[in-house]
């Protein structure tokens, strides 16, 4: 099996940013960020408020445009210029507002946009068999696909703005603060969503500030520190100590060049 | 996980199938809807009784006429109010569309060409109010104020306040009086209307959008749906019933005014209202704006009927409104309180 080797072996790498840079003006936001990802991977962005990790994910989700460097999806260099490039490359983002209409039910949020239809109708009765498979598969808890968003609780809504990413079966998912302002139970099911989602070969890039969160999920962090990628990291090398330390840049008894992954925490 | 004994195709697990099962038919009732219906009964039964008059089939015929205008716009309006909009010029639409197609007529038109040029009146002025407020981002509020007070001005301007009379051997005033089974083509119409709205906002993508645009807007855009182009099609939904309101309008008169209509554009949103649309957007109905159309027309019907006076009935239908919107509003509390005294006892 291919999951016994170590990552560096297998040779499917997803994603790779090399230099990429991104001014505002006089702002420099990422003054060269080099970032790689693996199928099935998960892996942790994180760094200080500022540090550039959401312009970094707005870029590699064609929602802006870097300056220089470089972007390759399987190898290839790409360039996005809208996030309908992106989605072309299967690259699904989930933003923090989750982007999902209260009144509308599950199953109408889940296909949004790309409705079955049945003549010049919508195939209500394949949108919810379709939805469910999809729920199920995922195992997100929801009582229905007739329920409506807005009675949902903040886990489930994010969970299901997760599943309708997963849907357009992307091989790269960047979720920003999934599990931010949810109650304890509800972010062990995102967690365990992220892990289910990897599982099935998706490399998963996880914005979060919660560190417990990492140490849960990811395979191997990268931390930004104004707008450079400083240290990359297998999860395993690391407890929280040395992570606050990477983060906020003091000194610690640890390493200070980025290291290259040996192998996956599986 | 391969040594089960079935040799069938795996059926879907039962959890699929218990997730995509279809809620209970109370369940996916609008409850403000059920209680105006239900208000709505009791204000039938009320003028059933109190006057021997109402419950006679030639009132009730007469009814449907009255309610077929009202219908048609709030259909429509249904439609704007769901997407997060209102269109406040629909009387002036009708009035401009009533008015000019009886100078159209008078000018020697054809009444082929009379009824098509109403209807694409109609939508123009409704592809007006939707340009500015889709494409150019001024609240429908403020555009359709503004066309409510040009769009009467020029029929005004046109017909220098004169009523414009139809003449009766005209296709247009044969269709009027026109009756078909013992209705008239307006309710026939308003009744086909109604259909289409239903299949339009229940059962197809453009219905699931103008719902999920008053929901929350942006997240239809990032969906890659055209939110600006569905926008101005459900006011240029309006202006076109609007457009037919006013043609059948000035065919039941048999003239055409541009003082008509007066005040139409708040018996439709208050129908609109009444039926459990809500204004904030992104809950709509059909069935709902069917019951509140009935429910002013029954209460301005009846109280004619009564011979009240007639300066009370206003006062009475707005007391009503409030009294429902009120109703509406806390609906939510009100479904509460109620399950809270049941799962108590």
């Amino acid at each position: 099996m291919a999951e016994d080797l170590p990552v560096d072996q297998r040779g499917d790498l997803l994603v790779e940013l090399a230099g990429i840079t991104k001014s505002y003006g006089p702002v420099k936001s990422l003054r060269g960020v080099d970032l790689t990802l693996r199928r099935g991977e998960v892996l942790g962005l994180v760094g200080d408020n500022g540090a550039g990790k959401s312009t970094l994910m707005k870029v590699l989700a064609g929602a802006v445009q870097h300056d220089d460097g470089e972007i390759r999806v399987h190898g290839k260099p790409v360039r996005f210029s809208t996030p309908a490039d992106a989605q072309a490359e299967k690259i699904g983002i989930v933003y923090q507002d989750l982007a999902l209409c209260d009144t509308l039910d599950v199953a109408s949020n889940l296909f949004l946009g790309r409705e079955p239809k049945r003549g010049p109708f919508i195939d209500r009765k394949a949108m919810h068999e379709q939805a469910a498979r999809i729920l199920a598969d995922l195992h997100v808890k929801v009582t229905s696909t007739h329920q409506e968003i807005g009675t949902l609780s903040g886990g489930q809504r994010q969970t299901v703005a997760i599943a309708r990413a997963v849907s357009f079966a992307p091989d790269v998912l960047i979720l920003d603060e999934p599990t931010a302002a949810l109650a304890v139970a509800e972010v062990e099911s995102v967690l365990r969503l992220i892990g289910e989602v990897a599982a099935q070969g998706v490399g998963v890039i996880l914005i979060t500030h919660r560190l417990q969160d990492l140490f849960r999920v990811c395979d191997r962090i990268t931390v930004m520190y104004e707008g450079q990628s400083v240290d990359d990291a297998a999860i395993a090398d690391l407890d929280i100590e040395k992570l606050v330390g990477l983060i906020t840049r003091t000194p610690q008894p640890t390493r200070t060049q980025p290291t290259r992954t040996e192998g996956s925490r599986a | 996980m391969s040594t089960t004994q079935t040799p069938t195709e795996p059926a879907p697990a039962p959890s699929v199938q218990r997730l995509a099962r279809q809620r209970s038919l109370w369940e996916r009732t609008n409850k403000a809807t059920v209680v105006m219906a239900g208000v709505t009964l009791v204000v039938f039964v009320f003028f059933a009784v109190a006057d021997s008059a109402f419950l006679t089939f030639a009132n009730l015929s007469n009814l449907a006429t009255q309610v077929g205008p009202v219908l048609i716009v709030g259909v429509a309006m249904t439609f704007v109010i769901t997407a997060g909009q209102i269109d406040l010029s629909v009387g002036s639409i009708v009035a401009f569309v009533a008015a000019i197609s009886a100078q159209l007529l008078v000018a020697g038109w054809d009444s082929s060409l009379v009824m098509v040029a109403a209807l694409l009146m109609g939508l123009g002025w409704g592809l007006v109010n939707g340009w500015f407020t889709a494409y150019q981002g001024i609240p429908a509020f403020i555009v359709t104020l503004a066309t409510l007070s040009v769009v009467r001005g020029l029929a005004l301007f046109q017909t220098e306040g004169f009523s414009v009379p139809i003449a009766s051997t005209t296709f247009v005033a044969k269709l009027g009086t026109a009756k078909w089974l013992g209705f008239s083509v307006t309710a026939w119409i308003a009744l086909a209307v109604v259909v289409v709205g239903l299949v339009l906002l229940h059962a197809t993508r453009f219905g699931q959008y103008v719902i999920g645009i008053g929901a929350a807007a942006e997240s239809v855009r990032r969906a890659g749906v055209n939110v600006k182009l569905v926008t101005m099609a459900a006011l240029g939904f309006s202006g076109l019933a609007a457009g037919l309101a006013g043609l059948l309008i000035a065919a039941r008169l048999g003239s055409g005014s541009a003082n008509s209509a007066q005040g139409f554009e708040l018996t439709v949103i208050a129908a609109v209202v009444l039926g459990g649309t809500s204004l904030l957007g992104g809950r709509g109905t059909i069935v709902g704006t069917l019951i509140g159309a009935l429910l002013t027309q029954i209460i301005a019907n009846g109280l004619t009927l009564l011979s009240v006076s007639p300066y009370l009935t206003p006062i009475i239908t707005g007391t009503v409104l409030v009294l429902v919107v009120w109703i509406n509003l806390r609906g939510r509390d009100l479904a509460w309180f109620v399950q809270r005294l049941t799962r108590r006892s």
